[in-house]
C-alpha cells in the first residue's frame, strides 16, 4: 500500500474539470485508489463520489493505492495535481 | 374573458383541460421484484449502462471535434458518471436489501447523489457541475424502452403547457392525448416547431405567464389567431365549436382522395410528401399520393436522442420504401449542424449556452465522414427495396456535391465487393437554401439530378436577422421570390426539374405565387396535403401567369402578399 498527501492548486477546488481528468487517470490503472478528504474516504473511481466530496481549492488530500501500479498511480496523481490538472 | 396573445408555432385550434408538463420529471415504475427475476433486471441495467455509454462516447467525440474541449470534458464527466462503479454497486445492493425493481434502485441512487451535489453547488457556483438530470433520463430511457412507461403521464386528452420542449420531450409525449402546446420559449423554425406541425399539434410560444394559464381547468388554444382564451364562458365556447370540431376533422383526415396530377387547366404537377417518420409513412396509402419529395433523415436522431446505426437506418429506411411501393422518395441526407445536433441530442447542459450558428447541413457531414458513410451506406442497401433518391440539405459549395459523389461512388463498389445489392441508377439533388450557392447554380447544375428549394432557411440566408418571427410573412419577400425564379431559369437551362420543398409551398397564397413563377412541383408535409391538392385542382396556370412581372418586380413584401391574396380569393374561392 502507499499513501501520500497531495494538494489541490486549482482555483476551484476539484469541480467538474479537474475531477473528471483526476478519475480519468486513476482509472487507467489497475490497483485500488482511494482518496481521503475531512475524514471522508471515497473509491477514486467514482466521479460522483469525488465529486460529492467537494475538495476545496487549496486542500490537501491524502491519496492511498493498494495493487501492482500503486507506486506509479500515486506519482502520477501527484503530478497532475501539481500542473492543475492541465486545466489552469 | 381574459386572453393571452403568443406567437403561433403550429396552426389549429382547441379546447381541452390543461397538462403541466416539467422537464426532466419522470414518472418511476415501482414495484418489488421476485429473487428469480434478480439477474434479468440487473442485465437490463448493464444493457442500458453500456447503450447510454456508447452514446454519450459518441456526443464527446462530436462536441470535442466541433465544438470546444471546454464542453466535451462535461461530456467527458458524464460518460464516467453513467458507468461509475460505486454508483452501480450502491444500485445493486439496494436491490438486493429493498427488492426494488431497477428503474426505482437507480433512481433513489442517483436522487441522492443529486441532493448531495446540490450542497456543493455554492462551492462551485462559478463552474457548472455535471448534469444528472441528462444522465439519469438517458439511461432511465433505456431501461424504459420496452417495458415501462417513463414519460409524464398524461391521463386524459390536454393541452400541454410547459416552459419550453425539446424535440425529444414532444417525440415521447403521447401524440394521441396532446391536444396542444403552449410554452414560453421555443421559436418557429426549431425542430419542436416542425414536429409539432408533423404531428398537427396547434402550438403557440412566447408566452410568459405560463403559472396563470396552469390555474385554469380548461382553456381554448386559437393557434391561427396567435390567441390563447382564458376562464371561457358557455357562449364563448359555443361560438368557437364549428372551428374547433372543423380542426378536429382535418387532424384525423389525413387524406381521403387522390392527390391532384394536374392544375385546372390540365398543366401536369407533383405533390409530394414531406415526412419523417416510419410511422408517419406507415400511415399513408400509397395508391392516394404521388410519392416522398423529402424524408427528413434526422428525425431518426430525434427519436433516439443519438445517430442511429447503419443496420437501424437501413431497417428504418427499407420499411418507408417498401411501403411506398416503387413511388419516389427522396433521402435528404441528415441535416443539422451544430445548434441541430445539440437540439437532437438534447442536452440540457448544452442547450444553456444558447449557441447558434449557420454551419451545418452537408458540410458538416462530410466533416464528419464516418456519419456520412454510414448513412448513405444504408441508404444505398435500402435503395434495392424501392424507387430512391438522395438530396443534400444546405449545400454550399459545388465542391461538396462533388466530394459526396465521390464517396457515393466509392461505397458503391465496397458493397458491390461484400455481395450486397443496391439500385444503381439513384437520382442525387441539392438543395438550395444558402446565399452561396445561388452564385454556383450553372456549376452546380451539372453536377446534380434536380434542385430542391428549401425555403425556411433560404428565408434565414437571404434575409438573415430582417425575417419576421412569423415565418409565414416572409414567403412574401421579393428577394425570396427572385431567388426562386433564378434557381428555376437555371434549372430550365440544365434541363433538371426544380421543386420546393419547404413549407412555404402549403401557404395558400404563396403556392400560387410559386406556381405562377413556374414551380410546378412541391413537397408538403400531411396536414396540408389535401388542401394543397385542392388549390392545385383550382390553379389556372395561364391565368395566374399574368402574376409573373409584378411579383418579381415588387419592391415590397407587402405587395406581393396583397396581389396574391386577392388573385387567391378572385380565383379560387
Amino acid at each position: 500500500m502507499v499513501r501520500k498527501e497531495i494538494k489541490i492548486l486549482n482555483k476551484y477546488g476539484l469541480h467538474t474539470r479537474p475531477a473528471t481528468a483526476l478519475v480519468t487517470l486513476v482509472s487507467k490503472f489497475k490497483s485500488d485508489v482511494f482518496l481521503e478528504y475531512k475524514g471522508v474516504k471515497i473509491n477514486a473511481k467514482s466521479i460522483l463520489g469525488l465529486l460529492v466530496l467537494a475538495v476545496e481549492p487549496g486542500a490537501n488530500l491524502i491519496v492511498e493505492a493498494n495493487g501492482v501500479d500503486e507506486q506509479e498511480v500515486v506519482d502520477d496523481l501527484d503530478r497532475l495535481a501539481q500542473q492543475k490538472f492541465n486545466l489552469e | 374573458m381574459k386572453t393571452i396573445k403568443g406567437v403561433k408555432i403550429s396552426s389549429g385550434v382547441v379546447s381541452g383541460p390543461i397538462f403541466y408538463f416539467e422537464r426532466g420529471k419522470l414518472t418511476v415504475p415501482k414495484h418489488f421484484i421476485r429473487e428469480e427475476d434478480f439477474d434479468s433486471e440487473l442485465e437490463r441495467f448493464n444493457t442500458a449502462i453500456r447503450k447510454s455509454k456508447n452514446e454519450l462516447t459518441q456526443v464527446r467525440d462530436l462536441v470535442h471535434n466541433h465544438l470546444d474541449e471546454d464542453h466535451a470534458r462535461i461530456i467527458e464527466a458524464q460518460l464516467l458518471a453513467v458507468q461509475d462503479e460505486e454508483m452501480i454497486t450502491a444500485v445493486r445492493e439496494l436491490m438486493v436489501r429493498e427488492r426494488k425493481n431497477v428503474t426505482w434502485a437507480y433512481f433513489d441512487v442517483m436522487d441522492d447523489y443529486e441532493k448531495l451535489l446540490l450542497k456543493t453547488l455554492s462551492q462551485f457556483f462559478k463552474e457548472r457541475t455535471v448534469d444528472l438530470k441528462d444522465i439519469k433520463k438517458r439511461v432511465i430511457y433505456h431501461l424504459s424502452h420496452e417495458k415501462d412507461v417513463i414519460q409524464p403521464e398524461i391521463l386524459k386528452p390536454s393541452i400541454i403547457v410547459a416552459e419550453k420542449m425539446s424535440p425529444s420531450d414532444l417525440m415521447h409525449i403521447d401524440h394521441k392525448l396532446t391536444l396542444g402546446i403552449i410554452t414560453r420559449y421555443g421559436g418557429v423554425d426549431s425542430h419542436a416547431g416542425i414536429l409539432a406541425r408533423a404531428f398537427r399539434v396547434p402550438y403557440i410560444s412566447n408566452i410568459n405567464r405560463i403559472q396563470e394559464i396552469v390555474s385554469y381547468s380548461e382553456i381554448i388554444l386559437d393557434a391561427d389567431n396567435e390567441t390563447i382564451l382564458l376562464d371561457i364562458t358557455d357562449d364563448i365556447k359555443a361560438s368557437y365549436e364549428s372551428r374547433i370540431q372543423d380542426f378536429r376533422s382535418h387532424r384525423d383526415n389525413i387524406i381521403s382522395d387522390k392527390v391532384a396530377n394536374s392544375t385546372k387547366d390540365g398543366v401536369p404537377y407533383h405533390i409530394f410528401l414531406n415526412a419523417g417518420f416510419v410511422d408517419e409513412v406507415k400511415a399513408m396509402d400509397p395508391a392516394l399520393i404521388q410519392g416522398i419529395g423529402l424524408f427528413r433523415t434526422e428525425f431518426l436522431c430525434i427519436e433516439r436522442n443519438s445517430i442511429p446505426d447503419e443496420s437501424d437506418q437501413f431497417q428504418a429506411y427499407k420499411a418507408v420504401l417498401e411501403k411506398m411501393n416503387d413511388l419516389p422518395v427522396v433521402f435528404r441526407v441528415y441535416d443539422f449542424g451544430r445548434d441541430k445536433l445539440l437540439a437532437m441530442l438534447d442536452l440540457e447542459i448544452l442547450q444553456e449556452d444558447h449557441i447558434f450558428d449557420e454551419w451545418g447541413g452537408i458540410g458538416f457531414l462530410l466533416d464528419n465522414p464516418e456519419i456520412l458513410k454510414a448513412q448513405l451506406r444504408a441508404i444505398l442497401r435500402a435503395s434495392a427495396y424501392g424507387n430512391t433518391q438522395i438530396m443534400l440539405p444546405l449545400v454550399m459549395f459545388v465542391e461538396e456535391v462533388v466530394r459526396t459523389k465521390e464517396i457515393l461512388e466509392a461505397i458503391k463498389s465496397e458493397l458491390k465487393r461484400e455481395g450486397l445489392a443496391f439500385a444503381e441508377n439513384i437520382e442525387l439533388g441539392a438543395m438550395i437554401e444558402t446565399s452561396s450557392v445561388l452564385e454556383e447554380l450553372d456549376e452546380l447544375a451539372k453536377h446534380v439530378d434536380f434542385f430542391s428549394i428549401g425555403t425556411n432557411d433560404l428565408a434565414l440566408y437571404l434575409l438573415g436577422s430582417g425575417r419576421m418571427t412569423d415565418l409565414t410573412k416572409n414567403y412574401y419577400h421579393p428577394k425570396i421570390f427572385r431567388a426562386i425564379d433564378k434557381v428555376i431559369k437555371a434549372g430550365n437551362k440544365a434541363g433538371i426539374p426544380v421543386d420546393v420543398c419547404g413549407e412555404m409551398a402549403s401557404d395558400p397564397y404563396a403556392l400560387i405565387g410559386l406556381t405562377a413563377i413556374g414551380i410546378r412541383s412541391i413537397s408538403v408535409s400531411s396536414s396540408a396535403l389535401a388542401a394543397v391538392s385542392d388549390e392545385v385542382s383550382k390553379i389556372d396556370v395561364q391565368q395566374c401567369s399574368i402574376l409573373v412581372d409584378s411579383i418579381l418586380s415588387a419592391d415590397d413584401t407587402f405587395t406581393i402578399y396583397s396581389q396574391l391574396k386577392k388573385f387567391y380569393h378572385e380565383q379560387l374561392e
